[in-house]
């Protein structure tokens, strides 16, 4: 954590030094969530490739593990006080973040919530799918593959979340309308592959008709994908189906294991993320909220995703 | 006090003796509290799940083949821990070897067995520095391998770009997920089978998923590797060192024992031990990246610790680490398999590992009062979970109300509400469902209650007139669950009975033990 701080206030310091070296240049905060996630790689990928085309400095700064809420609060207030053009940032921690945006937004600096909302504060842009929306559809999609009656698993994110939350509240709505009469066991996790993977191999065991199983998350897609291998399930025995559209995911889709996924435009949630807080900085307007949309992958649709996202 | 049992005669039958020997044996090995915690909990969860019982061989073995490969790490810190060190590393070198293993393979080209033999090098080098600052610097363990924890998982990121691999080779699966009986099946299914072999290749297929699915390389390996290192630990001069050393350091330096040498040694093995858990853990994952393993070191110390290990050093056993792991793993299990709600498993999981090291610490003190103390404290803690089986409604209720009407009071000033305020303004069904639960919860919760504070009179004084009077209690409690409609949460009344009744065998045992 010590190193993370460190490393952003020296980061801060020198693309500051840069920044009043060319009085012109902007120098745009961006405070990921994760560094080391799949889906998050992609997002900080569109980032970096949003501020190299605009033009603009931008500093990095991701927390030693995810969701670290106070060291985010401490990078964050450190970028405030160097006097950072603007700041796109993926919270932690919805409600946790809200003073410091606040106080950021009164001293003139536009902040962009990325991925996730800031509850408590009026963020000058957020850019986001909206997870709710998403989930419904995956939830319907998901319930065209089975039958009414059958049993299926539910892989949730965090529950302490609001990504997790609404994942999980849209899945089980959109679900639920098309086949009532389906038991939905589920398998609790904070967004960790282990817990899903240990999760679906005990329920497998303990309930062989099981018909599907859905995820919150891709991580937990490829955690399902093992705990079949490990029980000695072909591709196909027990239906899957994802959420991110993360690349491992879609060729698992290729082999026949997955057989529907909601993805979210990660590349262009950094990407529109950073546009509009330069945008901002500079001084123009932007939307209040930017939704970057989602694409449903299925075994037909999967050859125009890979092309979009540039999957080989 | 008189004696309720009746069972202490002045001539006990041989035969009883024999069965009360036993018994006191049992209690006095570190491993007792753990397994007396898996087989309770293990009996509670049967009770409360539906389907496939619990018990059923394929469900044990599931855990067992999850426990494996936090087992080896474990079993490694478990030698550190009776020196009386501390090895926080263990999770972020498992992460680190397990994502630098991966990467060779995948990326490099390296063929498997030399990559985990390069996995292993590395792992003894870790180990190596670890051991070094602690025994010739003199640092505290805690602090070199905290800096560890942080040092090799930043590492194994760098390293590796912390992206995952592709899909492992099938060398990686011989330590996972590879099921000794696939052989035989598969020659089976293709006809291949001699006329001697036949029989058992149709047993083996018949039974495949009901039985023979789950026995795979990584339940095998994990016992077998306990059984090597306790063979180690109690038959070696390495084994006797280790608790020499922890027990008393100076000691065993006046006595000869090249103590710094050992102690280096033991790091060595805890890091190599975190390789071997990577290792395992590949043999089941999807891919290699370096995130695996976090929060082990914390997993691994809990296991130890539930196993009967000091922490202070010197006392402890390899099989008691072996009943911890499987009594984390289980409760994860199990209360994946009860639909318990998340946060409630953080709760119960919580109070379960306070449970199992109270009781590990009540057996050591054989002090019959605190034995009666522990068992009404059971019983008390599964009145508790009883309770709010009830009073979480209840309370969510209750809760749900009062932030309908406070909202609403402050909309009457003619405030606005932020969004998350407003999401706590409800619509006129959610609250006539809300009312409908508060009116239904209500008396029940009440009445278990009482139940609760009678058991909780009985820990505070355990003599046997406030047992009989927590017993009736808790067949009262029993009635209340039954007639209100929460029949799930009978198993736990009746388990805090059985620890309630249990009481009687203290003074028994406690007399043959002295």
């Amino acid at each position: 954590m010590l190193k993370s701080r460190l490393a952003a206030a020296t980061a801060i310091a020198l693309a500051l030094a840069v920044g009043t070296a060319h009085a012109q240049d902007i120098t745009i905060g961006y405070i990921t969530k994760s560094a080391t996630n799949a889906g998050w790689m992609m997002i900080n990928q569109g980032a970096r490739d949003a501020a190299a085309e605009e033009g603009v400095n931008i500093v990095e700064v991701g927390p030693a593990f995810a969701d670290d809420l106070t060291s985010q609060l401490e990078v964050f207030e450190n970028m405030v006080s160097q006097g950072i053009d603007a700041i796109g940032i993926a919270p932690a921690d919805s409600a946790g973040i809200a003073p410091a945006v606040n106080d950021a937004l009164a001293a003139g600096i536009p902040i962009i919530a990325i991925d996730t909302g800031v509850s408590g504060a009026e963020v000058t842009s957020f850019v986001a799918t909206d997870n709710l929306a998403v989930a419904k559809v995956q939830g319907a999609v998901a319930a065209t593959l089975i039958e009414d009656g059958d049993m299926i698993i539910y892989v949730t994110g965090s529950q302490a979340q609001s990504t997790g939350q609404d994942r999980r509240n849209g899945f089980l709505a959109g679900f639920t309308a098309a086949r009532p009469n389906s038991q939905v066991l589920e398998v609790p996790t904070e967004w960790n592959s282990e817990q899903a993977q240990v999760g679906v191999e005990a329920l497998l065991n303990q309930n062989s008709d099981v018909k599907m199983i859905v995820h919150a998350w891709d991580g937990g897609t490829m955690a399902s994908v093992a705990a079949l291998t490990n029980l000695g399930y072909g591709p196909g025995d027990v239906k899957l189906v994802g959420f991110d559209g993360a690349s491992d995911a879609i060729a698992a889709m290729d082999q026949g294991w997955v057989h529907a996924n909601t993805a979210q435009m990660l590349y262009q949630m950094g990407y529109q993320g950073i546009r509009a807080a330069a945008a901002a900085a500079r001084g123009e307007p932007v939307a209040a909220r930017i939704d970057t949309g989602f694409f449903l992958v299925t075994p037909a649709t999967s050859g125009v995703y890979k092309q979009m996202v540039g999957i080989q | 006090m008189a004696d309720i049992t009746g069972a202490e005669g002045q001539q006990t039958h041989p035969a009883m003796r024999w069965a009360r020997d036993i018994l006191l044996r049992f209690l006095r090995a570190e491993w007792s509290g753990a397994l007396i915690a898996i087989v309770v909990l293990a009996i509670a969860i049967e009770m409360v799940t539906d389907g496939r019982p619990f018990f059923h061989p394929t469900n044990i073995m599931t855990i067992l083949n999850n426990s494996a490969a936090l087992g080896i790490v474990a079993g490694g810190m478990t030698l550190v821990i009776l020196t009386a060190g501390i090895d926080l590393s263990v999770g972020s070198v498992m992460g680190m070897t397990a994502a630098l293993m991966g990467y060779l393979v995948s990326y490099l080209g390296v063929d498997p067995l030399l990559a985990i033999a390069m996995g292993i090098a590395c792992g003894m080098g870790v180990g190596f520095i670890h051991g070094g600052l602690v025994a010739w610097f003199g640092m505290p363990a805690f602090i070199v391998t905290l800096a560890g924890l942080s040092v090799w998982r930043g590492t194994g990121h760098l390293a590796t770009g912390a992206q995952a691999t592709p899909q492992l080779p099938s060398t990686f699966d011989t330590f996972g997920r590879w099921n000794p009986f696939e052989p035989l099946r598969s020659a089976y299914q293709a006809g291949e089978l001699s006329a001697f072999w036949q029989p058992m290749g149709a047993f083996v297929d018949d039974n495949w998923v009901n039985f023979f699915r789950t026995f795979q390389m990584s339940a095998l390996l994990f016992v077998g590797f306990f059984i090597l290192l306790a063979l180690i630990t109690s038959n070696t001069r390495f084994g006797r060192y280790v608790y020499a050393i922890g027990s008393n350091p100076s000691g065993a330096r006046q006595a000869g024992i090249p103590t710094t040498r050992y102690i280096v040694m033991v790091y060595m093995v805890a890091s190599v031990c975190a390789v071997l858990g990577a290792l395992l853990f590949l043999g089941r994952a999807p891919y290699a990246k370096s995130d695996y393993g976090l929060m082990w070191e914390l997993e691994a110390i809990a296991a130890v610790v539930i196993g009967g290990t000091s922490l202070f050093g010197g006392r402890g056993s390899v099989w008691g680490t072996f009943m911890g792991v499987i009594l984390l793993k289980l409760i994860n299990n199990g209360l994946t398999l009860a639909q318990l709600n998340t946060f409630w498993q953080m709760v119960v999981t919580g109070i379960i590992i306070v449970l199992a090291v109270a009781l590990d610490i009540v057996r050591q003190s054989r002090d019959p009062m605190l034995v009666k103390r522990f068992l009404a404290a059971l019983a008390a803690a599964m009145t508790f979970l009883t309770l709010m089986t009830p009073a979480s409604l209840w309370v969510r209720a209750t809760i749900a109300l009062m932030e309908h009407n406070a909202m609403q009071e402050l909309q009457a000033t003619g405030a606005t509400l932020a969004p998350p305020q407003a999401q706590r303004v409800m619509n006129p069904t959610a609250v006539e469902a809300a009312l409908a639960a508060q009116a239904d919860a209500g008396l029940p919760s009440a009445a278990l209650m009482v139940v609760l504070l009678v058991a909780l009179a009985a820990v505070a004084r355990p003599d046997h007139r406030v047992t009989i009077a927590a017993l009736m209690a808790l067949g009262a409690g029993l009635a209340v669950v039954l007639t209100a409609g929460y029949a799930t949460a009978a198993p736990l009344v009746m388990l805090g009975a059985v620890a309630l009744i249990a009481q009687a065998l203290v003074k028994p045992l406690g007399r043959q033990a002295r």
